[in-house]
């Protein structure tokens, strides 16, 4: 029973009218649903019901949705998460993106648990959540402002330094399909485009600021619990090297196992890795840390640029993932230029990762002459040309000459280009994150069937395959990424961050207690995991109901056909029929049948 | 001996789990917004993650407003007193640091107390932003900090039985001599 944890509020807000309203949630819809994403899913497919799976994700009727979780906010380590949801506009299939910070937190201070945005303003507007109220105001003369930008003239605006702001920037507007929405000054809910959909929705910021007390029904266990999480955390040996390094101690390590996307995935390790490592970011770069809510391990830093062409550059990150898409992966190795070029997609509003990705192909698809020099608008672009590669992020944002079709994404490039469905690299329209494939199988199927395409986000296996798993059987790799599936979506549920369990090894049980000490709902974490399995069973009948099915869950033509050339996967690829063999295993597993079609039943479960 | 609750905000990553254990201990509710101490964000110039908290003056400016005597400096703590404050909320305007804390569920000024003694925000912040120190080593770390970033400090490397060392000197402005 919930006896805690929840305000038991759902605010719906509808920008054609303009009008906001609170309504009620449920225990039964609560108890099954949890938050975060499960909310998000299930809120998604009625309304996807409701238009008969007719759906443009750039569309008034695209519902996006975004929920922190019953233990946002909470005293346990990194509790700042919050997830947006929505029909992607990069695939067209339901999409979601988690993001950390503080806005999640700030969203329960005002009292709701889920917010749900639909409509479309009739001029650039701005939502503002005070504590109780809700209105939505018009801010026209935000038009073309950079995310950053537009969050400090809000703040000054509303005379707030308290509030946590997520704004989209020109790439938004524009509806690019990969923008993202940025908050807290350069935290991002970057990948399957929900940039587009506020942009959509002429909604460029939304402001929140609330002062409750989250409930929590036992605050005693609670803080018990979480010092000795804490504790486990700082007396872990990696715990200093991840509070310096953070995510950038990844560069070091995926070279060496031969993971780093470099040179567009024709490689999978990068010569001069050095240049912009970790050691190089803390020896030259990083002036400071930055954490999430209640984050004793502050995986980010703080970056500045104190000469040459980018001095003055300052930028939260780069973190692993923006590091190797917008360096190795475009050939650059210089890391003020990364900086720069990871500030740019900031204040643009952009994935670096969907961007750092398409760029490479883009410059891989010219290399091979599929484009040509007019079709780059007579400007010659080059592996490592920082000014060519700046620029070209800036004509996808403004939708510029060759920029206005890489805007739409890897689908819209292979039409007008179908040789290049072999240089890029995507799953269902979604850009294949920074971590190669081709040395792991189980890494593969993970990538082939995320319910959002081609993120590292619901199974990340490559680092147990690297370490444990070249001996692996064929269900032991299907059984890994089941359990990835359902564990990791189960923190996006939660509402709080994956990192301490994955990189700390913080056991998965204190996420038991956290939960039953928040909400006084006894479950075990067998029953969670059962829940967050569901939610993976109602976004694959989302995906379905949109037209995916076996066919789609297939992997980019580099992974089966052209090996990393040097390095110690050089020459790996995966084998086609291995990867079905997989595939099917992993349906039968799931009990979906042999086209990945969950059985005719499953359905029900998600009436109310 | 008396000890001060020092800020250093070079190290704060702006994780608010100071705000956090400052609400649970003191009102026993999850609440940062029930803190006596937060953090300011600025960015980006200059980006800094800072903690406010009451400096337990020696001269407050928050007693000197108040009209009922009631917060008081005694033994390196300015304390409040519960019986006596009407909550007009002078002390809150005068403070020059922004201190001290309102909040529209609680009765009265929220104001560090310093636990009695063993601050939890210093114990529970994780990267030792906050520190309790006796009162004569005030500014220490500051002007360590300032000595190293001093402008005209020079490097040189040398070896000494084969190792590679450094050492920093202070270059005297010859123009001036």
């Amino acid at each position: 029973m919930i006896k805690g944890g929840y305000f038991k509020k759902h605010l719906y807000v509808d920008l054609t009218k303009g009008s906001t309203e609170r309504r009620d949630l449920s225990d039964a819809f609560i108890e099954k649903y949890i938050g975060g994403r499960g909310f998000g899913a299930k809120l998604v497919w009625d309304n996807l019901k409701r238009h008969n799976f007719k759906m443009n994700p750039l569309g008034q009727e695209n519902l996006m949705v975004i929920a922190p979780g019953p233990l946002s906010g909470a005293y346990l380590p990194s509790s700042g998460k919050n997830s947006f949801i929505a029909v992607s506009p990069a695939t067209g299939l339901y999409g979601d993106s988690s993001i950390g910070g503080g806005f999640g937190v700030e969203l329960r201070q005002a009292g709701i648990d889920v917010l749900s945005i639909t409509g479309k303003a009739p001029e650039l507007s701005v939502l503002f959540i005070d504590n109780s109220e809700a209105t939505v105001m018009p801010m026209p003369e935000l038009k073309g402002k950079s995310s950053l930008e537009a969050e400090g003239i809000i703040r000054e605006r509303l005379d707030t330094q308290t509030a946590h702001v997520a704004t989209i920037g020109p790439a938004g507007e524009n509806m690019v399909r990969f923008a993202c929405v940025n908050t807290d000054w350069g935290r991002n809910a970057g990948r399957t485009g929900f940039g587009a959909i506020m942009g959509s929705k002429n909604l460029k910021a939304i402001v929140v600021r609330g002062h409750r007390d989250l409930p929590v029904y036992d605050i005693n266990g609670l803080a018990a619990e979480a010092d000795k999480a804490y504790r486990y955390l700082k007396e872990h040996k990696y715990f200093k090297m991840w509070q310096q390094q953070g995510l950038m101690n990844v560069i070091e390590y995926a070279n060496e196992k031969g993971i780093l996307p470099s040179y567009n995935f024709k490689d999978s390790v990068f010569t001069r890795h050095e240049q912009i490592n970790g050691a190089t970011m803390l020896a030259d770069y990083k002036i400071g840390d930055s954490a999430c809510f209640s984050c004793s391990m502050c995986c980010s830093n703080i970056c500045l640029v104190k000469n040459g062409k980018y001095a003055g550059t300052v930028v939260e990150g780069p973190e692993y993932e923006s590091c190797a898409m917008l360096g190795s992966n475009v050939g650059i190795d210089n890391f003020a230029a990364v900086l720069a070029a990871n500030h740019l997609c900031d204040e643009l509003g952009m994935d670096t990762i969907s961007t750092g990705n398409l760029v490479g192909a883009i410059i891989e698809g010219y290399e091979k002459g599929i484009l040509s020099l007019s079709d780059l608008d007579g400007r010659d672009i080059t592996w490592g040309d920082d000014d060519g590669i700046l620029e070209l992020i800036r004509m996808i944002a403004n939708r510029r000459g060759l920029g206005d079709i890489i805007a739409d994404g890897p689908r819209r490039i292979i039409k007008q280009w179908p040789e290049m469905d072999k240089v890029i690299l995507q799953v269902k329209g979604l850009e294949q994150s920074a971590y190669d494939s081709r040395a792991g199988s189980s890494m593969a199927l993970a990538y082939a069937t995320s319910d959002i395409g081609a993120h590292h986000t619901r199974a990340w296996t490559i680092a147990r395959e690297m370490e444990e798993g070249q001996s692996w059987s064929d269900e032991e790799k299907v059984d890994t990424v089941i359990y990835h599936q359902k564990l990791r979506p189960l923190f996006d549920m939660l509402g709080v961050c994956r990192l301490p369990w994955i990189e700390l090894g913080l056991n998965e049980r204190h996420y038991e207690y956290f939960y039953k000490c928040v909400t006084g709902n006894e479950v075990s974490l067998e029953q969670l995991l059962a829940l967050s399995n569901d939610i993976y069973d109602l976004t694959r009948l989302i995906n379905v109901r949109l037209g995916v099915s076996r066919k789609d869950d297939s992997l980019p033509y580099k992974v089966f056909a052209s090996p990393p050339l040097t390095g110690p996967n050089a020459g790996k690829v995966v084998d086609k029929e291995h990867f079905q063999r997989l595939l099917s295993m992993y349906y039968q597993k799931r009990g979906w049948d042999e086209d990945g079609i969950p059985p005719a039943g499953v359905e029900s479960k998600f009436k109310d | 001996m008396s000890k001060k609750l020092t800020v250093i905000p070079e190290q704060c990553s702006g994780c608010r789990i100071c705000e956090l254990v400052c609400a649970i201990k003191h009102f026993g509710v999850n609440n940062p917004k029930k803190a006596a101490i937060r953090i300011i964000n600025t960015y980006p110039h200059p980006v800094m993650r800072m903690p406010i908290v009451c400096s337990q003056c020696k001269v407050p400016a928050c007693a000197k407003v108040c009209p009922t005597d009631a917060l008081r400096w005694v033994e390196g703590i300015v304390i409040l007193d519960k019986e006596n404050c009407i909550s007009c909320y002078q002390c809150v305007e005068a403070c020059p640091f922004g201190a001290i804390y309102a909040h529209e569920d609680c009765d009265l000024p929220i104001k560090c107390d310093m636990c009695g003694g063993e601050p939890e925000c210093v114990a529970k912040c994780p990267l030792g932003a906050l520190r309790l120190i006796p009162e004569h080593a005030l500014g220490e770390p500051k002007r360590l900090n300032n000595v190293l970033s001093y402008t005209q400090m020079r490097e040189i490397e040398f070896y000494e039985k084969g190792e590679k060392k450094a050492i920093r000197y202070a270059e005297i402005g010859k123009e001036e001599l």
